[in-house]
Formats: structure tokens, C-alpha cells, sequence
């Protein structure tokens, strides 16, 4: 009789041990992480089974409180994808207004960059040829503006962007 | 019967046991076919793919010697699965080791629990930057 008790006892911290590791596998892989806590739950009420049984005859219960322990961890792994999933969600929802940024910036960025450029545009009709130069660059216009006006003008004219 | 009184046995061979079935699902199921059963939670839940998404077909495929494509449904797949292989590989051998030299029997225990530890950190080592980079 007390060795049907102790080869039951044995059988169930040999089952809780074996379902906490599988289930400390399966909560760190995100893809099934979530549903790691049935085997979890198994896991624990394994154990907890186990170490009560262990402690009415004073028993060995190395391998039970292992297996508990690793079941605790790994279904608390395994809880907390719920948050992660929450989170990324979150996050997903101001991925938008994140993307809307980077595309400002980059306009800006080539505004910017078109702003300094020297454009110069040259037509050619047989012997007649046109070239116009034109440079954006905001500073030179300033200077050039500052040179037609001359020293002693009252004018105070500012190129402003619009 | 030494495995029915060896609780060590017993969990090795369960273990092993499990590990052939992760194989023999990899083998079964085809990246060709797309028949796979199990479907990333995650992917259904947030709308974005996660890290361990294409783990099931690169394990497919690594099995069927495609590496090249096995590591394009996922960079971190050819880890996982040697992390699997060589379980199966430790399992097979400390349980030989353990019935043969019966002296160093909790040295071995320990030396397996420390191995497989360090083995999982480092296979599953990226699974746990994700998962604490967002939580």
C-alpha cells in the first residue's frame, strides 16, 4: 500500500516537472507564449497535489517543488504576453502619427535642400541659345538685395520665406 | 524495469519523447502546403508579426535541408531547432551515462540542469529581449 502511495506521489512530481518545462518552453516563444498557461495551470495543481500528499508522510519533495517553481515562473511568462500584446497594439495605433512625422521631416529635409540649390536652365534653337541661371540659395538673394539698394537706403527690405 | 524506479529516466525519456514529436510535426507538415495547424496568437491578437513567427516552417525546411529558405522564414529558427536536436542528443546520452556510472549520478543531474540552461539562454536568447523590450 505504501508503495503504491510513494510510486503515485513519485508519477505525479515526475508529471508536474515534465509539464513545467514545457510549458517554460512554450511561454518564451511569443507565437503560443499565451496559451502556455493551461499547461501551466496543469503544472501547478500537479505539484501542489504532490507537495500536499508529500507533506502528510514527510516524503522527498525535491522534484514537486521544482516542478512548482518552474511552473510559477513560466505561467507568469506566459501572463505577461498578455501586457506585451497590449502594449504593441498600443503602439501599432501611434505607428500612424509616427509615420506622418518621418514624412514632414523629409519634406522639410528636401525643401531645405532645394532652397540652397543653383538652378540653370539653358534653350538652344538653331544659333540662338538662352541660358537663365537662377539661384534659390536664400542668403546670396539677401546680398544681392543689400548691393541694389545701395549703403544709405532707407529701405529695410528682408527676404522673408513665405 | 529501471526506468519505472528512476524518476530521472522517466523524465528523459518523456522529454526525448516530446522533442520527436516537435520532429516528427516539423516532418508531417509542409511549408509547401501552408497546412500548418497552429497559428501565431500574437499575429492574431496585435495584427503584427512577432519574433518567433515562421518557426514551424523553418523547422519544416530545415529538416528537408533547405537552410537558405529555413532561415528566411526566421533568422532565429537553425537555433531553436539545434537547441531541440541537441536536447534529444543530451537526453539519449545522460540516461546512458546515468545508468552506467551510477557514482557520479547528482553530479550528472546538476551538470544536465546547468547545460540545458545555458543551452535554452543562448537558443531562446532573442525570444527574451523581445518579450522585455515590450513588457
Amino acid at each position: 500500500m505504501e508503495d503504491i502511495k510513494n510510486k503515485t506521489r513519485q508519477n505525479l512530481g515526475i508529471a508536474a516537472l515534465i509539464t513545467a518545462i514545457v510549458t517554460f518552453v512554450l511561454a518564451v516563444i511569443p507565437c503560443i507564449g499565451l496559451i502556455a498557461i493551461i499547461p501551466g495551470i496543469i503544472a501547478i495543481v500537479l505539484a501542489s497535489v504532490g507537495l500536499s500528499h508529500a507533506a502528510k508522510d514527510d516524503s522527498p519533495r525535491g522534484v514537486l517543488i521544482a516542478g512548482l517553481i518552474i511552473a510559477i515562473v513560466a505561467s507568469l511568462i506566459s501572463f505577461s504576453q498578455v501586457f506585451i500584446a497590449g502594449k504593441i497594439v498600443d503602439k501599432a495605433d501611434k505607428w500612424q502619427e509616427t509615420i506622418e512625422g518621418i514624412v514632414n521631416d523629409v519634406q522639410d529635409e528636401v525643401l531645405q535642400d532645394l532652397e540652397d540649390t543653383n538652378v540653370s536652365i539653358k534653350i538652344q534653337n538653331g544659333d540662338e541659345k538662352i541660358e537663365i541661371s537662377a539661384g534659390a540659395n536664400k542668403k546670396e538673394k539677401v546680398e544681392e538685395l543689400e548691393e541694389l539698394e545701395g549703403e544709405n537706403t532707407s529701405i529695410a527690405d528682408t527676404l522673408e520665406q513665405n | 524495469m529501471k526506468f519505472a524506479k528512476e524518476p530521472y529516466l522517466t523524465v528523459n525519456l518523456i522529454l526525448a519523447g516530446i522533442i520527436v514529436l516537435v520532429m516528427i510535426y516539423s516532418a508531417i507538415f509542409s511549408p509547401d502546403t501552408n497546412n500548418y495547424p497552429v497559428v501565431c496568437i500574437h499575429e492574431k491578437l496585435t495584427g503584427e508579426p512577432c519574433v518567433s513567427c515562421g518557426l514551424s516552417h523553418s523547422f519544416s525546411l530545415i529538416l528537408r535541408g533547405r537552410l537558405d529558405e529555413a532561415y528566411n522564414w526566421n533568422i532565429y529558427g537553425m537555433r531553436v531547432f539545434l537547441f531541440f536536436f541537441l536536447q534529444l542528443f543530451m537526453r539519449i546520452v545522460f540516461s546512458v551515462v546515468y545508468l552506467k556510472y551510477s557514482d557520479i549520478r547528482k553530479q550528472l543531474i546538476i551538470m544536465d540542469i546547468m547545460g540545458s540552461i545555458i543551452l535554452f539562454l543562448i537558443s531562446f536568447r532573442q525570444f527574451f529581449v523581445y518579450l522585455l523590450h515590450y513588457s
